[in-house]
């Protein structure tokens, strides 16, 4: 029964996507007509108020270059400092420092921006749209980067860099231990860092499912959005732990609230589980998207169609779901019961089975090709020998017993570097070489890239492949000397010298690329002659991508028989007639066409709102409490004119896609991009709710005895508050769902009587914070509820407000929808709030 | 060949016999683990030749192969088996190396930045207290009760056991052996400030238990 | 979107019992400290858990569709790795003595 409804519902799709052509025009004047729509201004100007993927793509990527640059020189700084047993090099302040800095700018400044830059860059050239679903989320996001990583940085130059290693365990990172602003530039910065990733996986998440090009069905799409979905995914579900953990340690550190406190019924091993809850799912989020460019680029390299794509799929999804199992292996040495490690070591080996699908699929595809050995050929085979060595070497590491001999000793400094150089070094410089002409247009200079190569594999694994023999005999990681072992001295010295050579390679390979962009000839359009949209337009890429956008008849095509018509126009949406940047938005599943969205043009706004953040963040680094406070005032207002900057204005009137297929401009859609990136936001929010009540949960099982003090929930008052409390938010929520100037007004006078209430009983009837763990996260998740009801405030006000504009009618739907989704979610997570805060205190 | 197989590891043996060497096992504890190691070592390095050989053959002709003898066969039943096998073996050597309750000797390990004072119990009740200097008898079975006075250390005698952390609220147990009377180096291995790196430390085995009050004299 | 569905059925299941008995596991766990052996109590309830896990798979793979589109073998994939997933990695609480 139930597969006769699968086909039908797919002929279903197929037959609403075979769209009729548009008449061809004349390319040039096409050309013309978008690039005045979709440029960026001119000059230094023009680079602020950029919000254009292809732009940004890059910034990330060069960006993220830069910092792999820098901590790159860290990372020789350390090999200087261990050549030798007594190195007298740095001072262990300064190496503490260094080695803490060289492992967070890889991880938050390098890796994760690379992957993101790269995703927002190709990934709408590979669907067949113009840009990402939300292009000043994609300038906000690089700015957040950009600043929190200078924060960074600057702290290092002025010797405040964090000291307490890139995983800050507690509490060698609580104020007792580390008193200064070390350990608050990591929190503050990070966080702020991890806007960006928050933003690009919201939009990320929302471009692949609904800006695919027409007819280009979920089971068919390109392998790297599959690997983009998944790693999104993983992102906007991995971060709120790390960032939940940030919070409560910063709370600690800046206001005394104990929860990882022992004397006060905290405990350290809280921030390791929130930290490795990210943790090792950030290792496949790097993995994924380099997997995903792998998936792309060997089969064009063997001239043939990628091996095993539905098991492929398959993989990745074991991959998101595993890689959440796994967390406590970080954590074999601290004492946790043995069935516990081996729940945890049965999953960290059975992840190894997907990963090794794509491996075997991927040698698969070379033998059922013909591999060709061009550049990115060449750090396609590195990656493979790198990789599946450091894999190994990660299997032995899940093998509880081993573990607890190789943990923390530089046996666990080489498998990591195998796995990331192998697995997300090698593949990006594959992927930078195999895209750089649609780049630059241009072709690189012959010699000097396979030179870089064999430079950089020899100086990898002459530095690395000895350090497994280092840890095996005993030295651990993050020791500045080691003046009793002179027989740990050979290995360090023979990893020092191949160290550098490693490093020389690098500059090779930057070097390599320096002269491509600027000796390189001119390159021809699609030069590796590949079947995927993304070759199939001028390069360098125009700023528009295409001058129509593609179909399902041009999909699945070899990319030069499909340039020519896409450029004259016989897509969907040809040119910008309507003077504004337009894209098609299809359904989830289907690909199906939906709506236009017309898109938000150059703006400085994303750099305001990151300097405002920024300014607060600052504030809080300086302890100025209060006025950082304030600094909110001003990031409150530019969200308002941010949301302001969408509203409906000019022409709402439907648009002839093609012949015969008009479709409603977004203000007017059933369900907007706008409406899926909130949808995907708060499955993050609530992933970070969850945190905090996992931190609840695990402080209750961990904590002994009762807490000290006399306040409590079983107070009738408090019990009467919460009760009101519920009902305004229900009400609220309920409000939402009517479209009237009333409704909103109603909803803006709910929240602000549950908000009095919410304060009321945090006055009254709570605990200091700083007396006990209990106290601290009940203040946490009272925060957090209070903030989510000071936005749903502010989204009602703002509905109000556009119904008093007149911009919201019966087919204009304006932020409404927004505020109904946000509103319920409020609801929902404070009425859980409330019963398992009571539960805990019946309990 | 055979021989060389065997061979091989002595060599290597013979190379790793350094104080800090987990690969130089003094006792049943760090002698399992150790051969957990060869055991893999050796299937990782065949099955990395493996991958090399089916990569460069993968620069003959093209060739058609089923896509599930790569997807299903290789990638699925292959790395089940291997990984099924390998995760068996280190269950059960971790089960055969956890504490029980037996007559080991129980001695307790007090971390603080930056040094260890450890601590142990005669027939007659009196505790004997010794700073940077652990000792048990030789060729029993010694629980080592791991505290931490400030910060996250951990205890690790890489000839005896793999390592256990020292964690502030808790008390953690791990189990070592030496089988013969002798020295053996310990450190800390989780990172814990300035001085981690000195944060160093022996065990002294003894063939008599308690030891004599002047061997133990500091 | 029910082929979506089905497909994340499986390793949704997966986590679910994962979390359902490593919560358990450390609830009972934190009650006896040391190196005692798992009561026997405690042993059965984790495996009832575990069971129950493993027989949400049962009413799953009778929902599975048929055919060799991809949106037809994709929910059967999910669903193998989640019972799979499930098998593997609780089997401990089968097997494991030690808290």
């Amino acid at each position: 029964m139930s597969d006769t409804t699968f086909t039908a519902a797919e002929q279903e799709s197929s037959r609403s996507t075979d769209i009729p052509r548009n008449p061809p025009q004349r390319a040039l004047r096409l050309h013309r007509e978008l690039s005045r729509v979709w440029a960026n201004d001119k000059g230094i100007w023009g680079q602020i108020t950029a919000v254009s993927h292809s732009t940004l793509g890059l910034r990330f990527m060069a960006t993220a270059f830069v910092f792999f640059a820098i901590g790159g020189i860290l990372s020789m700084l350390i090999r200087a400092q261990l050549a030798t047993h007594n190195g007298a090099f740095l001072d262990t302040e300064i190496y503490n420092q260094i080695f803490t800095m060289h492992g967070s700018i890889m991880m938050f400044l390098f890796a994760i921006p690379m992957l993101e830059g790269l995703a927002i860059w190709l990934l709408p050239k590979l669907l067949g749209t113009r840009d990402m679903a939300f292009p000043r989320l994609t300038a906000l996001g690089y700015w957040c980067y950009l600043f929190g990583g200078l924060i960074m940085l600057t702290a290092l130059l002025f010797g405040v860099a964090p000291r307490d290693g890139w995983f800050m365990y507690t509490p060698l990172s609580s104020a007792a231990h580390s008193p200064g602003i070390n350990a608050d530039v990591w929190l503050l910065g990070v966080t702020f860092v991890e806007i960006s990733a928050i933003a690009a996986a919201v939009e990320i998440t929302v471009t692949i499912l609904r800006q695919r090009a027409p007819g280009m069905k979920l089971t068919e799409m390109p392998l790297f959005a599959w690997y983009m979905l998944g790693t999104s995914a993983m992102m906007l579900v991995g971060f709120p732990p790390l960032i939940a953990g940030s919070i409560l340690l910063e709370l600690e550190r800046a206001f005394d609230w104990p929860f990882f406190d022992v004397a006060r019924g905290g405990d350290p091993l809280l921030w390791q589980h929130l930290f490795w809850l990210f943790g090792h799912p950030e290792v496949y989020i790097i993995f994924l998207p380099a997997a995903g460019a792998m998936s792309m680029i060997i089969p064009v390299m063997c001239r043939t169609k990628i091996l095993g794509y539905g098991a492929i799929v398959a993989a990745v999804l074991g991959l998101v779901f595993l890689s959440f199992g796994l967390w406590v292996h970080h954590m074999f040495t601290v004492g946790i019961p043995h069935m516990a490690l081996a729940f945890f070591s049965a999953a960290s080996v059975l992840v190894a089975v997907p990963t090794a699908v794509q491996v075997f699929a991927w040698i698969g595809t070379m033998w059922k090709g013909q591999p060709q050995l061009h550049l990115p050929m060449y750090h396609i085979l590195g990656f493979f020998l790198t990789f599946v060595m450091g894999g190994l070497t990660g299997v032995m590491l899940a093998i509880v017993p081993f573990n607890w001999q190789a943990h923390d000793t530089a046996f666990v400094t080489a498998h990591l570097h195998y796995v990331l150089i192998g697995g997300f070094v090698f593949p990006m410089m594959a992927a930078v070489t195999y895209w750089m002409p649609l780049i630059t247009g241009k072709s690189r200079i012959k010699g000097l890239g396979e030179t870089a190569f064999w430079v950089i594999l020899i100086g990898f694994h002459g530095t690395f492949f000895i350090m497994h023999l280092t840890g095996l005999l005993g030295m651990p990681r993050r020791v500045d000397v080691y003046p009793d072992n002179p027989e740990w001295v050979w290995l360090n010295l023979t990893s020092s010298v191949f160290g550098f050579v490693l490093t020389i390679g690098f500059a090779m390979f930057a070097l390599d690329l320096l002269l491509h962009i600027t000796l390189g000839k001119r390159e021809k359009r699609d030069p590796w002659e590949a079947p995927t949209l993304e070759w199939a337009m001028p390069i360098p890429s125009p700023n528009y991508n295409y001058a129509s956008l593609p179909t399902l008849q041009h999909l699945d095509r070899p990319a030069r028989d499909v340039i020519m018509p896409l450029a004259r126009g016989e897509g969907t949406l040809p040119g910008a007639p309507r003077n504004r940047r337009e894209l098609l938005v299809t359904r989830a599943i289907g690909a199906a066409p939906d709506h236009v969205a017309i898109l938000p043009g150059n703006t400085a706004l994303p750099l305001v709102l990151s300097a405002s953040i920024c300014a607060f963040v600052l504030l809080m680094l300086a302890s100025l409490y209060l006025v950082a406070a304030f600094a909110l005032i001003p990031v409150a207002a530019f969200i308002w004119l941010w949301a302001r900057g969408m509203a409906p204005e000019g022409d709402l009137a439907p648009v002839e896609v093609a012949p015969g297929t008009t479709l409603p401009i977004h203000h007017r859609a059933r369900q907007s991009l706008a409406q899926s990136g909130l949808n995907a936001l708060l499955v993050a929010d609530g992933t970070l709710f969850a945190s905090l009540i996992f931190g609840l949960a695990f402080l209750s099982v961990v904590t002994q005895g009762p807490a000290p003090g006399i306040a409590g929930a079983e107070n009738l008052a408090t019990l009467i508050g919460m009760g009101i409390m519920a009902v305004a938010l229900i009400s609220a929520a309920w409000a939402s769902t009517g479209a009237t100037r009333g409704a909103a007004m109603l909803g803006v006078a709910l929240n602000g009587v549950a908000l009095i209430v919410l304060v009321w009983l945090t006055l009254t009837q709570m605990d200091d914070p700083t007396l006990h763990t209990r106290d601290a996260l009940r203040a946490v998740v009272a925060g957090y509820v209070a903030l989510h009801m000071i936005v749903a405030t502010g989204m009602a006000a703002f509905v109000a407000n556009q119904h008093a504009r007149g911009e919201i009618d019966g087919l204009t739907r304006g932020a409404h929808p927004g505020w109904r989704a946000w509103q319920g979610f409020t609801a929902a997570t404070a009425v859980l709030a409330m019963i398992i805060l009571t539960a805990q205190v019946l309990a | 060949m055979k021989r060389a197989v065997f061979l091989a590891p002595t060599l290597l043996v013979a190379g790793c016999d350094t104080p800090l060497s987990a690969l130089a096992p003094a006792g049943p504890v760090a002698t399992d683990i150790a051969w957990l190691w060869w055991v893999m070592l050796v299937g990782a390095g065949l099955i990395t030749a493996m991958v090399v050989v089916l990569i460069a053959l993968g620069f003959r002709r093209p060739s058609e192969t089923r896509p599930r003898v790569w997807t299903h066969g290789m990638g699925l039943w292959f790395s089940m088996v291997v990984l099924t096998l390998l995760l068996g073996a280190g269950l059960w050597v971790g089960e055969r190396i956890q504490p029980r309750n037996d007559d080991a000797v129980t001695v307790r390990a007090h971390a603080f930045q930056w040094g260890w004072a450890f601590a142990y119990e005669t027939p007659d009740g009196s505790v004997v207290e010794t700073t940077d200097l652990l000792h048990i008898p030789a060729g029993r079975p010694v629980d080592v009760l791991i505290t931490s006075q400030d910060v996250i250390h951990s205890f690790w005698v890489p000839r005896l056991a793999g390592k256990m952390d020292a964690i502030p609220g808790r008390t953690n147990r791990t189990r070592l052996q030496a089988d013969m009377p002798g020295t053996y180096e310990g450190l800390c291995a989780e990172f814990c400030g300035l001085d981690h790196a000195g944060m160093r430390f022996s065990v002294q085995a003894h063939a008599d238990w308690p030891p004599d009050p002047s061997e133990t004299e500091q | 979107m029910r082929w979506l569905a089905l497909t994340l059925a499986g390793p949704m299941i997966w986590a679910a019992t994962f979390t359902l008995v490593y919560g358990l596991h450390g609830v009972v766990c934190a009650s006896v400290p040391g190196p005692e052996g798992l009561g026997q109590g405690a042993r059965l309830l984790l495996i009832v858990a575990w069971g129950l896990g493993l027989a949400a798979f049962v009413p799953l793979f009778r929902a599975l569709p048929e055919g060799p589109a991809l949106s037809q073998r994709w929910p059967y994939y999910g669903a193998w790795i989640g019972l799979v997933a499930t098998a593997f990695t609780l089997f401990p609480v089968a097997i494991s003595t030690s808290c």
